[in-house]
């Protein structure tokens, strides 16, 4: 009696109703069994898929690397087994048990890992110039951290299907999306770095020089090497004596800005005033190329630069200031985008108004624009 | 025979058995139990035909990259946009002269003008 009621459910009996029924409760018995083997069968495929556009990402911008690195004097084939030697290449950050003196230790490591990069790319292409050279070196790190990458995600991946483990695969294919964004943005970055031509991280340098030839700068007053790759104008801005700092160009560089400032302030003697320019992250729904104002050190490096600046700064009992310009992952690696061009007049104006009223004259001041200067001129 | 190729003939023949079924369970009286079956048949059929194979990922070119040069005179407004060649760099010294002033020319910007995203969120 209750098997013809069950058959019965939602309408009429059919010769084909115990099949149907049948098949209902295999279904609910199969997903209540391995409905979450199905989740991770699901999961796993769209990794997979992740994968093989990493993959095509990362072999792409190898040939690319190969492609530039080509041009300067050596045979393909060595190039290609030289760079996969270099793919390797890693840093071991300093122990921090022992917190004490790690920032000199960082970066003095930092400065290991430069001269080594620096060794590599003179190897590789003998022929570059010391602009050429210092680009062919940015071109290498996005190369390297797209290989990076992709190992990384294939590593989970792998480790994931190995133990069947749910964690590991889903916290891969919940991070997959930000991933990919990375990826894309370096791979879109490697067109800039390969052809030199200026990212949006360069926004700082170019404001800074841009400042300093209004006011009589010019590529041959241009102080350079005050500290590793970075230079300075010295310019006189209504009545102040600005020192507008920068890392020099048109190779790809960021220098060391913050330990320039340091020497800066040790040398030039009571300064009132350092007003760090440079780009920064945007949150989602901002516009790009918004210009804010704040007050610190605005660098985005790991450490030594910043404590350089910080440090000096509260010994000297020095105001800081700092504008950034709004950019998200891709513009700020991507060739420089125009509506981060377009912010250059409104920073300016935001330079001009915080010299003029935070100032007083016979001041000095000191302007660090911070950022690659790949593609932009002295 | 490719797995991608595979998926997309069980696709089709799942979303085609979940429309027989759907199809059945229409004309028995609007049987529940054939309209949730055959529903459930069809969804993994398009499940199946609208995955990505993952194996032809596409790559967007980047767009292409213009310098603009203007005149060096304050007073002049020339202004040149070509498409950027290789060893172009912001504020390069041309060494060509104003075709308006006879003036100098500068490199005053190398950039690209990349599309506003089609689903936006504005709030």
């Amino acid at each position: 009696m209750s098997r013809v009621m069950f058959m019965q459910i939602g309408g009429e009996t059919n010769e084909f109703s115990w099949i149907l029924n049948l098949a209902f409760f295999a279904f609910i018995i199969i997903m209540s069994l391995y409905g979450q083997r199905i989740q991770v069968w699901q999961m796993l495929k769209q990794i997979e898929a992740g994968l093989h556009e990493l993959k095509t990402l990362s072999i792409k911008s190898r040939e690319i690397a190969i492609e530039t690195f080509k041009r300067y004097g050596r045979d393909e084939n060595e190039i290609g087994e030289d760079l996969d030697r270099w793919m390797d290449f890693f840093t071991i950050m300093p122990v921090d048990l022992d917190p004490a003196g790690i920032l000199k230790r960082l970066d003095h490591l930092l400065d290991e890992r430069r001269d080594r990069f620096e060794e590599f790319v003179m190897d590789t292409a003998p022929d570059a110039s010391h602009s050429d050279r210092q680009s062919l070196e940015n071109t290498l790190e996005v190369t390297q951290v797209l290989n990076l990458i992709f190992r990384i995600v294939r590593h989970f991946y792998i480790l994931g299907k190995k133990t069947n483990s749910t964690i590991v695969i889903m916290q891969v294919q919940m991070q997959l999306p930000e991933i990919m964004q990375l990826a894309k943005a370096y791979f879109d970055a490697i067109d800039a770095f390969s052809e030199s031509k200026p990212i949006g991280d360069g926004i700082g340098p170019l404001i800074v020089t841009k400042l300093a030839r209004e006011y009589g700068g010019t590529a041959e007053n241009y102080i350079d090497e005050i500290s590793r790759e970075v230079g300075y104008y010295e310019v006189d801005v209504e009545g102040r004596t600005v020192y507008a700092v920068r890392a020099t160009g048109p190779g790809g560089t960021v220098g060391k800005p913050g330990f320039a400032i340091k020497k800066l302030v040790e040398d030039k003697g009571k300064i009132a005033r350092i007003i760090t320019i440079d780009a920064a992250l945007k949150l989602e729904g901002e516009d790009l190329g918004r210009v804010s104002e704040g007050t610190g050190a605005a660098i985005g490096d790991i450490g030594p630069e910043k404590h350089a600046i910080e440090d000096t700064a509260t010994q000297n009992e020095i105001a800081m200031e700092a504008i950034v310009i709004k950019q998200n992952e891709a513009a700020a690696v991507g060739v420089m985008d125009k509506k981060i061009l377009d912010s250059i007049p409104e920073v300016l104006q935001r330079i001009k108004t915080a010299i003029r009223k935070r100032t007083k004259s016979g001041d000095k001041v000191i302007l660090a624009g911070i950022g690659n200067t790949i593609g932009i001129g002295l | 025979m490719n797995m991608g190729i595979i998926s997309k003939i069980i696709g089709i023949a799942l979303a085609g058995a979940g429309f027989f079924i759907l199809y059945i369970g229409m004309t028995t009286g609007n049987d529940i139990l054939m309209l949730f079956l055959g529903s459930v048949v069809m969804v993994m059929g398009f499940s199946l035909l609208t995955a990505r194979s993952g194996k032809e990922p596409t790559i967007k070119p980047p767009p292409p990259t213009v310098t603009e040069i203007r005149c060096d005179s304050p007073e002049c407004e020339f202004k040149e946009i070509r498409d950027f060649e290789s060893g172009d760099y912001i504020l390069k010294p041309l060494g060509t002269t104003c075709p308006k002033c006879q003036g100098s020319l500068t490199i005053q910007g190398v950039y690209v003008v990349r599309e506003e995203p089609e689903n936006k969120i504005e709030i």
